[in-house]
């Protein structure tokens, strides 16, 4: 019984006075606060746009045939190398990841030629687009990013 | 005839209101048919046949396009992994024993017409001849990028001297050196195990192939690409003719020699080296597939088929308009040739849906069959199986269809006397794994094509 006790009771303490305390002292939006503790791990607030974009580039099956359109695959080394699709996948494990495919997206020529390739109907010069602004939005968080990437104390 | 408008960019008839801007061209035609892989093709070909106007409508290529190389119709159920290939049944008669084996598959929903089944092989592949070898009734055994041997009625003339029940000497398996995408000891492997049952004895023979910098990380489209030009194919055949082994009957190589079967990338390394070349099956990304989609535009040009990029949208069925890519096209006859998960033609959108005219989906296969439209309606997250090798009612989801090719609905009965379906919407296989994808792709694309065309007084 007075353990149960203990706990509501540590519980209220945090919820009605440390909290609040904490939330007067430091400042800042909710958002900022939660980038500061996490951003640097990768772990953006996910949009509604970014929950869309992802569904998108999960219809994405790895076939490659965008790459017979894509006159870039065969010049640009990290197209080359990973593949257009590579982008995709990676997203999909996450938007840190996103930076490896950084190279490839940048050199996207914007010809659209990939996309009535694209047995599935991934939006692929839409995506590209998108993650072009996520992959530099991210390089700056890196950035300007208040923690360094390690293991956290 | 449906010729009255002659041509097809013509606005429809001013109706006394002012016209309204930018009105969609009216397209009237005898078939149409939706889905541009290998099912619609063998359709709209069909059709085209006896004559009338057909319109072939795709949003983008389907998953034809990542055919690896082999027109697999029916591998014979009955046999035995210790079965020796020369006793395995012809490839009519293994499809009648999949149709005894299977219930719900397509061959037994046709299976009174499975005497037809080698007529419609013919007639496709016949139209393929291009770059198709002629089937000769028994399956080829090809080997795949996986270390196994692969049953296929028949493949890429680039594909045929590597039939393994064929090569009678030494099978020379060649590993480039200077690229990692294929494995050819595994590749090898699928022969070695097969030694027993007909394969020949393979030998490994690593060229230099690739080793120049641009080609080590350079993908498959582009090694074809590469290979296509002038000296290069002679270039490998000389380098082959050198580490030959003893008694070499035929060699084979990665699925990359060259994307334009026109530049005769196989022919030349063989005249060069001595020996019949061919390649063994392709992985992803896919050059034969590649290759057969240019293949299947290519003749359906020349056949006179109209083909029309864009998807179907407002659809309602023959008889009915439907936009398709602005323009508004009503046919007398529809087949749907859609596609299953990655052609769109069923979606999976909480539950299974079928994308282009809301037709209902059975999920079914095997000794699920009679449950399929009851299974249809659960989330289709609960509709496979832990057991990998266990009928997975999810992969063989689709339309149900008489042997007609006419889709039913839930209680059995026709929807429309002149829609058909063909290829991978209709359900009741397993069309990517179970060995007879191509086969009913071509046989049910066949009879629905001639279905659509047939029959005009009804």
């Amino acid at each position: 019984m007075t353990t149960r006790f203990g706990a509501l009771s540590y519980l209220a303490w945090r919820a009605l006075g440390a909290h609040p305390w904490k939330r007067a002292v430091r400042g800042g939006t909710g958002t900022q606060r939660f980038l500061a503790a996490y951003g640097s791990e990768g772990l953006d607030p996910t949009t509604a746009e970014d929950r869309a974009a992802a569904e998108a580039a999960s219809a994405c099956i790895s076939c490659g045939l965008c790459e017979a359109g894509c006159p870039l695959a065969g010049v640009a080394p990290s197209i080359r190398d990973l593949g257009l699709h590579a982008a995709f996948r990676l997203y999909a494990k996450g938007a840190p990841e996103l930076r490896h495919a950084a190279e490839g997206l940048d050199a996207c020529a914007r010809c659209a030629g990939c996309e009535p390739l694209c047995p599935t109907g991934v939006p692929i010069s839409r995506l590209v687009r998108y993650f072009q602004g996520k992959a530099a939005e991210r390089r700056r968080l890196e950035a300007a990013g208040p923690t360094p990437d390690g293991p956290r104390t | 005839m449906a010729g009255a408008d002659p041509s097809p960019n013509a606005a429809p008839a001013p109706t006394g209101a002012p016209a309204p801007r930018a009105a969609p061209s009216r397209v009237e035609c005898d078939v149409l048919v939706v889905g541009g892989g290998m099912a619609g093709a063998v359709a709209a070909l069909a059709a085209r046949e006896s004559g009338g106007r057909v319109v072939l409508a795709r949003r983008a290529p389907g998953a034809s396009g990542l055919w690896g190389g082999a027109i697999s119709v029916a591998p014979d159920p009955a046999a035995l992994p210790t079965t020796p290939w020369a006793a395995h049944a012809g490839v009519v008669e293994s499809a009648r024993r999949v149709a005894a084996t299977v219930p719900g598959h397509p061959y037994d929903v046709l299976r009174d017409r499975l005497d037809r089944l080698w007529n419609a092989i013919e007639f496709a592949t016949g139209q393929l001849s291009g770059i198709l070898a002629p089937p000769t009734g028994r399956n080829r055994w090809l080997l795949t990028p996986f270390g196994r041997a692969h049953p296929a009625a028949t493949c890429l003339h680039s594909m045929a001297a590597g039939d393994l029940a064929e090569v009678r000497g030494v099978l020379a398996v060649v590993a480039p050196r200077g690229h990692l995408w294929w494995d050819a000891g595994l590749v090898a492997a699928g022969a070695v195990r097969a030694r027993s049952l007909g394969a020949p004895e393979v030998r490994l023979v690593p060229l230099d192939l690739f080793m120049w910098e641009e080609a080590a990380l350079a993908r498959p489209f582009d090694l074809a690409r590469m290979l296509e030009a002038p000296g290069a194919a002679e270039d490998v055949g000389a380098m082959l003719r050198e580490r030959l082994p003893r008694h070499a009957a035929a060699a084979v190589f990665p699925p990359v020699l060259g994307l334009d079967p026109a530049a005769r990338v196989p022919e030349r390394i063989a005249a060069a080296a001595g020996v019949p070349v061919a390649e063994f099956l392709s992985d992803l990304p896919s050059v034969p597939g590649l290759r057969m989609l240019r293949a299947l535009d290519a003749r359906l040009a020349e056949a006179g088929v109209e083909l029309m990029a864009g998807e179907v949208r407002e659809a309602q069925g023959p008889g009915a308009p439907a936009r398709i890519g602005g323009r508004e096209v009503v046919a007398r006859s529809w087949v749907l040739a859609t596609g299953r998960f990655v052609g769109g033609g069923i979606a999976r959108r909480g539950r299974l849906v079928e994308t282009v005219l809301g037709l209902p989906v059975l999920a079914s296969e095997g000794v699920f069959a009679e449950a399929g439209a009851h299974l249809a309606a659960r989330p289709p997250g609960a509709l496979t199986g832990r057991d990998s090798r266990a009928a997975q009612p999810l992969l063989a989801a689709g339309l149900r269809v008489d042997a007609d090719m006419h889709p039913l609905d839930a209680e059995g009965r026709v929807l429309h006397e002149r829609l058909h379906a063909a290829g991978a919407v209709v359900g009741g296989h397993d069309q990517a794994s179970d060995g007879t994808g191509m086969g009913v792709a071509m046989f049910t694309g066949w009879l629905a094509g001639r279905a659509a065309a047939g029959g005009k007084g009804t």
